[in-house]
């Protein structure tokens, strides 16, 4: 199959996670809000039939970003090499130049299947720093990783989330994924302030931003669910954010479960581009 | 072991099999309670939209109770989440399950994930003529397939119905032009016949080895009522054309 060559479209501006159950509305007419779209490798790579041919529809338009879920990159197993190698591929043949990750485990011999917190320990930045920075070299590029949402603290912390973040990204030498979501959740659950925590992240090397709604449990436990709406303080740590960074980053609308119509999504897609354009002045609307 | 990861081994013993294991230290047990439901209903999730058939029969806590076991029991390797129904079709065939099950399960669900299997079948068509005489020239089977043979008629079993009996079954499941999903059921002999087909026989050269194998009184009648089946194979989709 023909390679896509996409060095004339970067990825910027606001984005919308692709999932089939938007296929169709999205078949009837991308909205101009939405710049690019993001999909997991996981999900995607290796398809045929309908999947493939609908996918391949889209990257030939619009940029999309590969958000990884099951390279574990603390975990204990060996690294997945094959499942970097295939996502290459994938990012190779559709034309995909930016590969996020997440800043947790998933499996150790076996696959768990989702995100699991990893200890703040200093042994712990090395492991993960190594399996990263392989990672980079296998892929070729600079890969962002995300702060993720945790419902635990795991014992023997020697260091506080951003520290650790930092650490990892440092060594590494990769980019910063923002979940800013993410952090509202864990600032929610372990009783801190997102904000000053915000700004104690390695934001100079954010390559990308996520947005998510989530959901609260009667007894205020906040779960990441990715199934409800931006809400408001969210939106405010999104906006220091682009404060804080101080340029252009693309970012993205992640949402999983009880999906709406497009067009409500489109609306949050839309708030994306009008914080960004407060920002950085900048309009990335496929009609500007 | 370096400290960190004895906790995430506690940790995956206990979301694996949280009734038989200890919470990992330092974690309370309502956080840890999160983690075991998240990642328990993920995994079921995964299983659950891939066999419904399966998932009734068995009434959901007995259901249930298969995919604890499949979660905490089956070496999941793959980080493919589409892999997962097939890891659960090979643990039903292959995985040493103490729960009484219906003899047919492991087909049946095999029969339900073709469908997901063979929908995202990737698979490359070799050259192909779609109009070409497929008595003469070597055949060519769909590649997006998948055979289902079981002893048990899997595509009837319903809400209203299980088999008593065993009764051999042949079921084709391929992928038409329009890139959908499709099911035939055919009879031992056509099944017998693809088979022969697909080591790259001629349609004449396919019959004439299954008219010796059945040692038919008529081998030029069964040449002749075998182009007619081959004629319709090929309208169905189950056949593409000749190879070039």
């Amino acid at each position: 199959m023909t390679k896509i060559d996409t060095s004339m479209r970067p990825v910027q501006g606001a984005g919308l996670g692709f999932r089939r159950e938007l296929i169709g509305a999205l078949q009837q007419g991308v909205p101009d809000d939405i710049c690019f779209f993001e999909i997991a490798p996981e999900n995607w790579a290796g398809m045929g039939g309908r999947s493939a041919r609908d996918l391949r529809a889209f990257t030939e338009r619009f940029p999309f970003v590969c958000h990884g879920l099951s390279l574990s990159l603390g975990g204990s197993g060996p690294l997945n090499e094959e499942l970097v190698r295939r996502t290459r591929d994938f990012m190779r043949e559709h034309g995909i130049g930016l590969f996020t990750e997440h800043l947790s485990w998933c499996a150790d011999d076996r696959h768990l299947y989702d995100l699991l917190p990893l200890p703040m320990t200093e042994e712990a930045v090395r492991w993960t720093a190594e399996r990263i920075a392989r990672v980079q070299d296998m892929l070729g590029m600079r890969i962002g990783v995300e702060n993720a949402s945790t419902y635990i603290a795991p014992p023997g912390a020697e260091m506080t989330e951003p520290e650790f973040i930092r650490a990892v990204v440092e060594q590494a030498d990769c980019l910063l994924h923002l979940d800013v979501n993410n952090l509202y959740v864990n600032s929610q659950n372990f009783g801190y302030n997102p904000h000053a925590t915000l700004q104690q992240l390695p934001l100079e090397r954010t390559c990308y931003v996520h947005v998510a709604g989530h959901y609260v449990e009667p007894d205020g436990l906040v779960i990441d669910t990715h199934g409800s709406a931006v809400i408001d303080p969210v939106w405010q740590l999104l906006q220091a954010a682009y404060r804080y960074i101080g340029r252009e980053v693309p970012t993205c609308l992640e949402r999983d479960f009880n999906i709406p119509d497009l067009q409500t999504l489109t609306h949050e897609v839309a708030h994306i581009g009008h914080l960004q354009r407060e920002a950085t002045g900048m309009d990335h609307r496929r009609t500007a | 072991m370096q400290a960190f990861q004895q906790f995430q081994h506690d940790m995956a013993q206990h979301l694996r099999d949280p009734h038989h294991t200890r919470r990992p230290v330092g974690v309370p047990q309502r956080r840890m309670a999160v983690y075991n439901e998240l990642l328990f209903n993920n995994i079921c999730g995964f299983v659950d939209s891939c066999f419904p058939v399966s998932r009734q029969q068995l009434g959901e806590a007995r259901w249930r109770r298969l995919c604890r076991t499949f979660y905490r029991d089956w070496p999941l390797h793959t980080p493919w989440f589409r892999e997962i129904p097939r890891e659960f079709v090979r643990y039903l065939s292959e995985g040493r399950i103490a729960q009484p099950l219906p003899r047919w399960l492991p087909d049946l669900a095999r029969y339900e994930w073709a469908e997901l299997a063979v929908d995202v079948m990737a698979v490359t068509v070799p050259a192909h003529d779609a109009q070409g005489d497929m008595m003469q020239r070597p055949v060519l089977l769909n590649p997006a397939r998948m055979d289902v043979v079981s002893l048990w008629p899997v595509h009837r079993i319903g809400a209203q119905w299980q088999p008593r009996q065993p009764q051999p079954t042949f079921l084709v499941v391929f992928r038409d032009a329009q890139l959908g999903v499709q099911f035939s059921e055919i009879n031992a002999v056509t099944a017998r016949l693809l088979a022969l087909l697909e080591t790259g026989l001629t349609g004449q050269q396919a019959l004439a080895q299954l008219a010796h194998d059945m040692a038919h009184p008529d081998p030029p009648a069964l040449q002749s009522f075998g182009e007619q089946l081959l004629v319709s194979l090929r309208a169905q989709g189950v056949l593409l054309g000749t190879l070039k």
